[in-house]
């Protein structure tokens, strides 16, 4: 505060000269705090990882490879962040400007150290690279050590996941929607397709993405493995991964993974004609008058069926290829994972699908709808939710 | 023509509303340019806010999915080509022709239509807004979500219409900054003493002018699939909807690069001058821009690895993305070797500069996890990209930007902005930059797809989301301090003076802000950091460094005000949205435009009565 | 340190760093964003070869005798723009006039064929909308041709300047750089001729079962 520059400038020469280091110490300690910090932080947010979408969690080699890459860049970036973030923030800190300091020494560069400098993270990179190109090739299709392949084609349609099984089991053909049951300890390997727009497969606990894209077809493959899962069955949740319209984030699905006893049982009874009640033949008849041109009731979709459904829809007619309800009964969700199945759900759904799902396309080009909102009487659509219920 | 041209009478004036809208000025022109993408930050801002509002709870009905889609696209969208792009041009127009001695860039008209362009596009492409119809398929829109009946409305027209005029403007702003750097530099200035910010300027151009074609026939093939019954991305005609990803990309992974390299170029002029020391490794920090701008071609797939292209396409994509790492980290490497050793005063623009270095490094990591093929097809399309990009984009770009408007600002205000208000808004952009974007990296790796509208209870997604969202808060208000800021300095006394920062560019040794024919005597350059180069011999000869005399204008002929620009642009505007209207309007846009070239063409560039 | 400073003349030639005038580097600057787009287009062409799912093929309408008439008068139109700038040079004011107005026809005559061709293909049941051939044929030699206009549109407005007697050697420039834009759209085509006529020109649809 005093108004003799002499007076201050000698009081800071003398602070300088005292203590190199004491100036340099307040630098240090700060410098550590922040690596205490961070390394805190870093370990803390880390525990936030967890959920049954994640790919934290492996349950299969697919995505347990995928996660030992991610983890080991994980760990490499971290070393890197805290060197040269130290670096930055030691430099930052050791050389403030101090009052009455000269002109710094006007160094231009240093060569060995630009080309260290090259050399070393250029030698890491491709060291990181070539381990991930042979992980990729690894990763292509499933190995023959994990025996025989069990596959399936998806379909993406927006806005729910079609699964066929051209064979699950002594010949046997099987169409679900939303509902990929899967036994343990099997290769499973999906061809991806779509029949409108682009949509995505994940399956974040068993394997990475692959895109279902009109005019191509694509592959994943995946094996839940029974040492990494608690409990059986186990049910692992899938979502589309690329944006594919209004309802996109609305695309979900579910993948059951079973002892192989339960899944052939399951592959015996799809199909079987179900119980019904007095109602639900009622509704069975509201079905077929209504429900059986975009939907399938009674075993799997021909490609030639839904092909001409997808037809239909892009002629604009009423008509849209719509998810398969044979033993609909069974699945815990519908609507594309994101209903729980029960009489409630059914109702609001039927009611007025626009409200749940914008833009879907039932509500949309069914003749029984008008302006989203169900024209068939109360009773009727009581009577198709009691059929509903009973397939199984 | 003389007729024709003699209508209305040349513009004269240099003061008014009239003078700015006849400007051909690149000060005045890169105000615009600064202004008018200043705004649009604050719309893409706000629709980031709707998205962060609606995310910030679980299964939440604030916004319809209709409106959610509309704002992730037009977010994206406006980001990339109505704020960081423009807002690099804005610097480009104020910065480069003072920093390497020039009066005004090439071809001022070709300048002022590229701005008008610029205008017109942004608002030619928000126009679907007015009709509920703006675009809706994400700011890459794929294929075929964006033909029809997928997307029935226009707001895919209103998307590609209004990229395509502002793709006209990028491209004549490059053409321009490319013939102004390669042959407008002062005596004595070579390549390589060129300041670091007009070296990415000139690789940015470049890539500018090859990158932008690729898309203009992307979004040409996609208007004709939606309106000329094409079906170049259309399964149904036998089209590959694979062509308009690998289009896009060609053009996407320069046009990223493109967004970078300007505020890379940025930075590199700050570090030096508040460490008081030359930048280091000047050679090295050039060639990696270099090569980063070559690098660039070839990496694109790595946007597509889930497509399913192959092992060998994704192996080969992989090698080279991670291969790119290497000149950006030497970058890193030299700019820290810059403060090394130096004397560090922490205005404002370093604080900036500084951080942008710091957030980088974390958007940079994250980009070489994302190289790796097998490890992004869990990190594809999920929030893990969406923390990726924008520590890269917002605090490298976006913090870069503000570190120049701290800088420069003065050069051309006359004011310093306040130190104050500046630290302030610092240190809240860079904690909400933080606690919006980092807890992302997790909430993606969790299972959060992108572009989502909402998301369930039972996912666990909610604590991340909060915490972005909270940071959204911070972040605004950030943003109002910076305004709050920047209105109080305009205010104030001139207290800048020529010299602020005691700076190396030749740009300090004019007056702020410069005369309208920048420099009275256009200087001999005797080395890169010429002016410190002057000031440390002024000093030693005992003498002090004022800034340069100015003159009587009228011995100096500057380049004339011209109206032709504004209307070229407006006809040009209306070709493309004669499109959406009546395709008679696009044959009347385009009469307008070809009167306005025939006039500028008969038009000298400095008006008789100014000779 | 204010001392008298020599005021700048505006002259025609202006002092740049290459030696090269603004605006040459300019066209040269600009032909090489002109070739990204026209790749692309091409690629487009490239990329979807042997791919449409229905008929006409190149094989059914393509006419290459015809075609190389046509390219041949466009080369000869670069012949007489070459002549147009040697005129020019040697300021025969006769000479500028007639070059640069056979120029100008000589690229009618090339865009009227083209205009035939394109009809002949609609009633031939080709057009953009029919298959994957068609868009990428139209919309390349379309925009190939909407630059030729251009082009030809730029002649017979340097004509025009030329009958006021304001092309001459020290507008030599202007010319130039019309040539330049020229000559790149003369080799745009014969690429386009080379790919899409010698080359793909005789592509076939998928050969018919049993066959």
């Amino acid at each position: 505060m005093g108004l003799n520059p002499r007076g201050a400038s000698r009081r800071l020469t003398a602070n300088a000269s005292v203590d190199n280091t004491e100036a340099a110490t307040p630098a240090k300690s700060r410098f550590t705090k922040f690596l205490a910090i961070s390394a805190v932080l870093l370990i803390l947010t880390a525990a936030c990882s967890q959920g049954d979408q994640s790919t934290w969690n492996p349950a299969g080699p697919v995505a347990e490879k995928q996660l030992l890459l991610f983890n080991v860049l994980l760990w490499v970036m971290v070393v890197v962040f805290i060197l040269v973030e130290g670096a930055l923030v030691y430099a930052a800190l050791r050389y403030r400007a101090r009052p009455g300091q000269p002109r710094p020494a006007q160094v231009h560069g240093n060569l060995p150290l630009e080309i260290t400098w090259t050399i070393i993270p250029t030698v890491l990179i491709m060291a990181l690279g070539i381990w991930s190109v042979v992980t990729l090739w690894q990763l292509e299709e499933p190995p023959e050590s994990l025996g025989e392949v069990l596959e399936v084609t998806a379909t993406g349609h927006q806005w729910w996941f079609e699964f066929e099984y051209a064979d699950a089991g002594g010949g046997k053909t099987i169409t679900t929607a939303n509902d990929l049951r899967v036994p343990v300890d099997t290769s499973v390997r999906v061809i991806l397709e779509s029949d409108d727009v682009i949509h995505s497969l994940w399956i974040p606990r068993l394997a990475g993405k692959v895109d279902m894209i009109p005019t191509h077809q694509n592959h994943l493959w995946f094996y839940a493995d029974s040492s990494k899962i608690e409990t059986l069955p186990a049910t692992f949740l899938g979502q589309c991964a690329e944006f594919c319209g209004l309802s996109h984030a609305l695309m979900k699905f579910e993948v059951t993974v079973l002892e192989q006893d339960d899944y052939d049982a399951w592959v015996e009874g799809y199909g079987k004609p179900p119980v019904l009640s007095p109602l639900a033949q009622q509704g069975q008849q509201v079905f077929n008058a209504n429900c059986v041109s975009c939907h399938t009731d009674k075993g799997p979709d021909a490609a030639a069926l839904v092909d001409g459904r997808v037809a239909g829809f892009l002629a604009g007619g009423k008509i849209a290829p719509g998810p398969n309800l044979t033993d609909l009964a069974t699945r815990a969700r519908f609507a594309a994972g994101i209903l729980d199945l029960n009489e409630e759900n059914l109702q609001r759904w039927l009611e007025n699908p626009d409200e749940i799902k914008p833009g879907n396309y039932m509500s949309e080009r069914a003749s029984f709808y008008q302006d989203g909102v169900n024209t068939l009487s109360d009773d009727d659509i009581s009577a198709v939710i009691q059929y509903l219920i009973s397939l199984k | 023509m003389a007729t024709l041209t003699g209508v209305l009478a040349r513009p004269t004036s240099h003061t008014g509303v009239w003078s700015w809208i006849t400007t051909v000025d690149h000060k005045r022109i890169g105000i615009l340019y600064g202004f008018t993408s200043f705004f649009m930050l604050l719309v893409a801002g706000a629709e980031a806010g709707v998205m962060r509002a609606q995310l910030a709870t679980a299964e939440s009905d604030l916004v319809s999915p209709y409106v959610f889609n509309q704002m992730f696209t037009m977010h994206a969208t406006a980001m990339v080509f109505n704020v960081i792009m423009p807002l690099s041009a804005s610097f480009f127009n104020l910065i480069v022709p003072l920093a390497i001695g020039a009066r005004d860039v090439a071809f001022p008209r070709l300048n002022a239509l590229s701005y008008w362009l610029f205008l017109f596009g942004t608002l030619l492409l928000h126009a679907g807004f007015l009709q509920n119809q703006a675009p809706d398929a994400g700011w890459f829109s794929y294929a075929s979500l964006t033909e029809k009946p997928y997307s029935a409305n226009a707001g895919m027209d209103f998307w590609s219409l209004g990229l395509l005029v502002l793709g006209t403007s990028s491209v004549a702003a490059a053409l321009n900054f490319v013939v102004t750097i390669i042959n407008m530099r002062a005596p004595g200035m070579s390549l390589m003493r060129m300041p670091v910010f007009i070296w990415m300027t000139l690789i940015t151009s470049i890539l500018l002018i090859l990158a932008f074609p690729v898309i203009t026939v992307g979004l040409i093939e996609l208007t004709m699939d939606r309106n000329f019954g094409t079906h170049f991305f259309m399964p149904q005609g036998g089209g590959d909807p694979l062509l308009w990803q690998h289009l896009f990309w060609v053009f996407g992974h320069p046009e990223v690069y493109i967004l970078i390299l300007p505020p890379m170029g940025v930075v590199s002029e700050i570090l030096p001058t508040f460490s008081k020391k030359p930048l280091f490794g000047y050679p090295f920090i050039i060639w990696s821009g270099i090569t980063i701008g070559v690098m660039s071609w070839a990496v694109w797939s790595h946007h597509m690895f889930t497509v399913g292209l192959g092992p060998v396409a994704n192996s080969v994509f992989t090698i080279t993305t991670m291969l790119i790492a290497v000149p950006t980290g030497v970058k890193i490497f030299n700019w820290i070797g810059t403060m090394w050793g130096g004397a560090i005063e922490f205005k404002t623009p370093m604080l900036f500069s500084i951080g942008f270095i710091a957030l980088f490094i974390i958007g940079g990591l994250s980009g070489i996890s994302h190289a790796v093929a097998p490890a992004d097809n869990q990190q594809q399309d999920t929030y893990y990209i969406v923390a990726h990009i924008h520590y890269v984009l917002f605090g490298g770009s976006i913090f870069g930007i503000f570190a120049g408007i701290y800088y420069w600002g003065p050069k051309f205000t006359g004011r310093i902005l306040g130190e104050g208000l500046g630290k302030l808004h610092f240190w809240l952009l860079f904690i909400g930059m933080n606690l919006t974007f980092f807890p992302m990296h997790y909430v993606g790796l969790n299972g959060m797809p992108r572009r989502t509208f909402t998301y369930t209870d039972e996912s666990g997604f909610q604590l991340l989301n909060s915490l972005s969202s909270l940071g959204y808060i911070v972040l605004f208000i950030a943003f109002v301090i910076f305004i709050i800021n920047f209105l109080r300095s305009s205010k104030k006394e001139p207290d800048a003076g020529h010299d602020p920062w005691d700076a190396p560019g030749i740009e300090w040794s004019i007056s702020s802000p410069p005369p309208e024919y920048n420099f009275a005597e256009i200087p001999q350059v005797e080395g890169r950091d010429h002016y410190w180069i002057v000031k440390e011999k002024a000093r030693e000869a005992g003498q002090e460094s004022p800034a340069e005399a100015h003159v009587d204008i009228r011995t100096i002929h500057m380049p004339s005000p011209s109206y032709w620009p504004i209307i070229i642009a407006f006809g040009v505007t209306w070709i493309a949205g004669g499109l959406l209207t009546h395709y008679a309007l696009s044959f009347v846009g385009g009469a307008i435009a070809f009167i306005g070239v025939i006039g500028w063409g008969n038009e000298p560039a400095t008006a008789e009565s100014e000779h | 340190m204010a001392h008298a400073v020599e005021p700048a003349h505006h002259t025609e030639v202006e002092h740049t760093t290459t030696g090269l005038n603004h605006r040459k580097l300019m066209m040269w600057v600009f032909l090489g964003s002109d070739c990204m787009f026209f790749g692309t287009l091409i690629a487009t062409y490239m990329v979807y070869r042997g791919q449409s799912l229905n008929g006409p093929y190149p094989i059914d309408i393509i006419n290459v005798p015809i075609t190389t008439i046509s390219t041949f008068v466009l080369l000869c139109s670069s012949f007489s723009m070459v002549q147009a700038l040697a005129a020019t040079n040697a300021n025969d004011q006769r000479g500028i006039r007639l070059w640069l107005l056979a120029t100008a026809f000589l690229g009618a005559i090339f865009i009227g064929f083209q205009v035939v061709e394109f009809n002949q293909f609609k009633n031939e049941g080709l057009t953009l909308g029919t298959n994957l051939f068609g868009a990428s044929f139209f919309t390349l030699t379309g925009f190939h041709g909407a630059h030729v206009t251009l082009g030809i549109i730029w002649l017979l407005a340097m004509y025009i300047l030329a009958l006021k007697g304001r092309v001459g050697p020290s507008t030599s420039l202007d010319i130039e750089l019309l040539g330049l834009y020229w000559h790149f759209v003369d080799i745009v085509w014969i690429v386009i001729f080379t790919l899409l006529y010698l080359i793909a020109g005789f592509d076939a649809g998928p050969s018919p079962a049993g066959g």
